[in-house]
């Protein structure tokens, strides 16, 4: 199996923001099953309830610092399919959002968390969420409110190609 | 960052964590992120996983070694959960009985 991980930390964000955005690949290519997401603050945290939602999001997609995912498996001689860019187009993916750019959201899981413990969502293999390749929509991980401190986030999801 | 003498620093996915204070009893990993023990330590669940779909367990981003679906922290005492039932993470801080 080939996996990959996009993941960031230290990071400012802008308030209510995606996290991670992975749009796949134009059809034909492979399909990308979600295994994993992640958020935490790592500064020392004052305890607070924090609003998290993973989403689809269709055209327009955010405006992302490009982050070009990062293989699980070292030894794996291929890269992702999926490439590192800041316009969260088809085939890429990206990090903490600067805009969001108007593109229609579609929650489709909704969390809540402390950021003293920060969350992690590992879905059963049943559960995870597959995005086909051409689906023309990207998968985000969003925080749908402003947190408190806006600094030190940790973050990121893993996948793989299928 | 200057750092107090009581903070309680620990590492988790290639970052330093840094808490006031340990974690509240009953906090599971998942769907916790990470767990600050008394010694500071940061625990999480990494990415390498076996057929029971049990995670590889971490402090401060080292492999203990051991497979777990949950990490718990409860009255100041770590304990993961996996086919061999809860085990606890011993006082000497080397292995789980």
């Amino acid at each position: 199996m080939r996996e990959f991980s996009v993941s960031a930390g230290g990071i400012t964000v802008v308030g209510a923001t995606t996290l991670v955005f992975v749009n796949p690949a134009a059809a034909p290519s492979v399909n990308l099953e979600f295994l994993r997401f992640w958020v935490g603050q790592s500064a020392n945290a004052t305890s607070a309830q924090q609003r998290v939602q993973l989403e689809t999001q269709a055209t327009a997609f955010p405006t992302l610092t490009a982050a070009t995912p990062t293989k699980l498996k070292p030894a794996d001689p291929n890269a992702s399919v999926i490439t590192g860019a800041t316009t969260g187009a088809a085939g890429t993916a990206g990090i903490n959002a600067s805009l969001e750019n108007g593109g229609t959201k579609t929650a489709v899981w909704d969390d809540a968390f402390n950021v003293l413990n920060g969350w992690l969502h590992v879905p059963t293999p049943a559960e995870t969420r597959i995005m086909p390749a051409g689906f023309a929509q990207g998968l985000g991980l969003f925080l749908p409110i402003a947190p408190a401190t806006l600094t030190n986030w940790a973050f990121g999801l893993a996948f793989r190609e299928v | 960052m200057s750092d107090d003498a009581h903070l309680l620093i620990g590492k988790a996915l290639g970052r330093t964590w840094r808490r006031e204070n340990k974690t509240e009893s009953y906090v599971v990993i998942p769907p916790a992120l990470i767990i600050t023990d008394s010694d500071g330590a940061t625990w999480t669940l990494g990415t390498e996983y076996n057929v029971h779909m049990e995670f590889n367990v971490l402090r401060n981003d080292v492999d203990m070694g051991e497979f777990a679906s949950r990490v718990e922290y409860r009255a100041g005492v770590l304990r993961i959960y996996g086919r061999d039932g809860w085990r606890t993470f011993s006082r000497n801080r080397r292995h789980f009985i």
